[in-house]
């Protein structure tokens, strides 16, 4: 950021010296039109910002705080409620199961991404060419591959009849007969598919993200702990880890943001079924705006959701800005 | 690093489990879609597709409005991205090249844009296309995922904008080249492959997306791939060769893009949340 420091002239060195070719006639037109003229370029993404970004932002907020439903919404009438939409939810015994229910989904995906990501990444490391070659390559098949793909791929690899995961338990012996286990029989067993599925596309960017930080920790250090003698172990806590820390917690707080909001996955293996046991607060929202026609509760619960994230990652945000500062200093 | 032979051995296995962990289900995938129809539900599973056939693609590209579906996927996502990208160049450049008053902020908007939580503007966006008329219209999609695409691309072209040295510019227009003419000449045959990594980036999102298309696309006709591929148990009931066949062609251009791009992505994404 510091190139864009101090100088905010109006426009670059390169036009003021340079007269351009096409200079006479924009002298016409004056000094005041000329400055504007620099917004040009700009002038698009800035209205689409505004009008698709901004106005939807407003109008979250605004209909929040309006009965908003296919009646309101058919004869054009504006209903204010005030803080109803808000009391309904906050007081509303589902709202908060859902509510624990996501940040603990959350909370346990963020930590299995984390911790795979990490092995990963150290594993690249420790792996002979062709070895890491091919983890490389097994690793870019699983990030790639579309959310929605995941996830339809999954629910074939855990069919109850024909799954191949069921009859390798069963081959295995030691865990007993699975012919015929449905995993979707319960909230906890689906969820345990669906977090599978999450961790299993989320490890790759972690684990080579981690990997490039890795490798950017100067080889010197590590010179000089082996040759004062320390195990693997220590170099791993005393030098890889607090280089990669920092983007350690972008990582996780990345990933926290995007489990604590996923959709696709969870809609496409069973809807947030069974009996709503894996419903989150996305799914929640899309279920009472879209499905119920309740758009005022559904975007407040959308609002909520964006301040319980803001809220819940406030440590993360804080702990991050200190990083930022010590690494200035 | 000095490791014993035992140790070795341990890294070693562990990373074949890892190898065949995360390659499995892909390979399941294509696998499932390759094999004889009569061969894929099997209580013990055959793990490869010998003699290999394409009888599950044929299923699945003869399914109803396949075409369709496919036509949709594609407009919107190449719409998308030529939209995001001359957008996102013109702002960048002027970003990259030009001082004005504000830059700062917009700079800043840029990178709350990227973070927003698109998930959270559903029914706002829903609303917004029911009261324009756009409900169940491509063009509302093209319209989402250029917003959504659209920060990152203004970020990412910055970037390799930034990298371009501003000399051979200046050079140019000392040559008497007008300022955009020497960026057209000059910068824009050197940006080419950062213009590729964006594009595919961008094409990659939107031909990924679903939650919106889910939404906003009510009329089987108007359904884009992703959509279809969700309702699979409507379009193709309990024959996973042919689902796993459509997904294997839902994937296969996605595969072949991010190949070509994933050196660029780990440093991406993060870089832009770094800046943040």
């Amino acid at each position: 950021m510091t190139a864009d420091g101090g100088a905010e002239a109006n426009i670059g060195p390169a036009v003021t010296t340079v007269p351009p070719r096409g200079a006479p006639a924009r002298r016409i037109a004056g000094v005041a039109p000329r400055r504007l003229l620099v917004y040009l370029p700009i002038l698009p993404a800035l209205v689409a910002f505004v009008v698709l970004l901004g106005y939807p932002v407003v109008l979250a907020v605004s209909i929040s705080f309006q009965k908003m439903g296919l009646r309101e919404l058919v004869q054009h009438t504006t209903v204010w409620i005030g803080l109803d939409n808000y009391r309904q939810i906050l007081t509303d015994p589902t709202f908060w199961t859902i509510t624990i229910r996501t940040i603990g989904f959350t909370a346990v995906n963020v930590a299995l991404t984390m911790l795979v990501g990490t092995g990963v990444a150290l594993l690249l490391g420790a792996l002979n060419r062709w070895l890491r070659l091919a983890l490389s390559v097994a690793l870019i098949l699983a990030w790639a591959t579309p959310a929605l793909t995941a996830s339809v791929i999954f629910q074939w690899l855990f069919d109850s009849k024909f799954g191949v995961v069921n009859w390798a338990l069963t081959s295995v012996g030691i865990f007993g007969d699975w012919t015929n286990h449905s995993w979707f029989d319960t909230g906890l067993s689906t969820f345990f598919v669906i977090t599978l599925l999450i961790v299993w596309q989320a490890v790759p960017f972690v684990a080579f993200s981690l990997r490039a930080g890795i490798l950017a920790i100067s080889a010197d250090q590590y010179e000089a702990a082996r040759v004062d003698g320390a195990s693997e172990r220590q170099i791993f806590r005393r030098i890889t880890f607090p280089s990669i820390l920092p983007l350690f917690m972008i990582l996780a707080f990345l990933s926290s943001i995007w489990d604590f909001k996923v959709f696709t996955q969870i809609w496409t293996v069973r809807q947030g079924g069974p009996a709503g046991e894996t419903v989150t607060l996305a799914i929640y929202a899309y279920l009472k705006g879209i499905t119920g026609a309740q758009y005022g509760l559904a975007s407040a619960i959308a609002v909520v959701m964006v301040l319980l994230l803001l809220f819940l990652l406030i440590p993360y945000i804080r702990r991050l800005i200190r990083q930022q500062e010590a690494a200035a200093a | 690093m000095r490791r014993s032979r035992r140790q070795r051995f341990a890294v070693n296995a562990i990373g074949v489990a890892a190898i065949l962990l995360f390659a499995f289900p892909v390979y399941w995938m294509a696998s499932t879609a390759f094999k004889q129809p009569g061969d894929v539900q099997t209580y013990v599973p055959k793990f490869l597709p010998i003699p290999p056939t394409l009888d599950n693609f044929v299923t699945a590209v003869t399914r109803p409005h396949f075409p369709d579906f496919l036509r949709n996927s594609l407009i919107v996502s190449v719409t998308t991205v030529l939209l995001a990208l001359v957008i996102g160049l013109l702002a960048a450049a002027a970003v990259s090249r030009t001082r004005f008053r504000g830059r700062k902020f917009f700079l800043l908007l840029v990178v709350v844009a990227q973070m927003a939580p698109f998930e959270a503007l559903l029914i706002p966006m829903y609303l917004i296309f029911r009261q324009t008329a756009l409900l169940n219209q491509l063009p509302a999609l093209v319209i989402t995922y250029f917003i959504f695409t659209l920060p990152f691309t203004i970020w990412a072209l910055r970037g390799f904008i930034d990298g371009i040295p501003i000399d051979l510019e200046e050079s140019a227009m000392v040559d008497g080249a007008s300022r955009w003419g020497a960026f057209r000449r000059v910068v824009l045959p050197l940006l080419a492959p950062g213009l590729v990594a964006t594009s595919i980036f961008a094409f990659i999102t939107a031909w990924n997306e679903f939650l919106y298309a889910y939404v906003l696309m009510q009329d089987t006709a108007n359904f884009t791939l992703p959509v279809w591929l969700s309702t699979f148990r409507t379009a193709f009931g309990t024959d996973w060769g042919g689902t796993m066949a459509a997904s294997t062609l839902f994937t296969l251009p996605v595969l072949v893009f991010f190949l070509l791009i994933q050196n660029r992505m780990v440093g991406g994404v993060t870089a832009g949340a770094v800046k943040g």
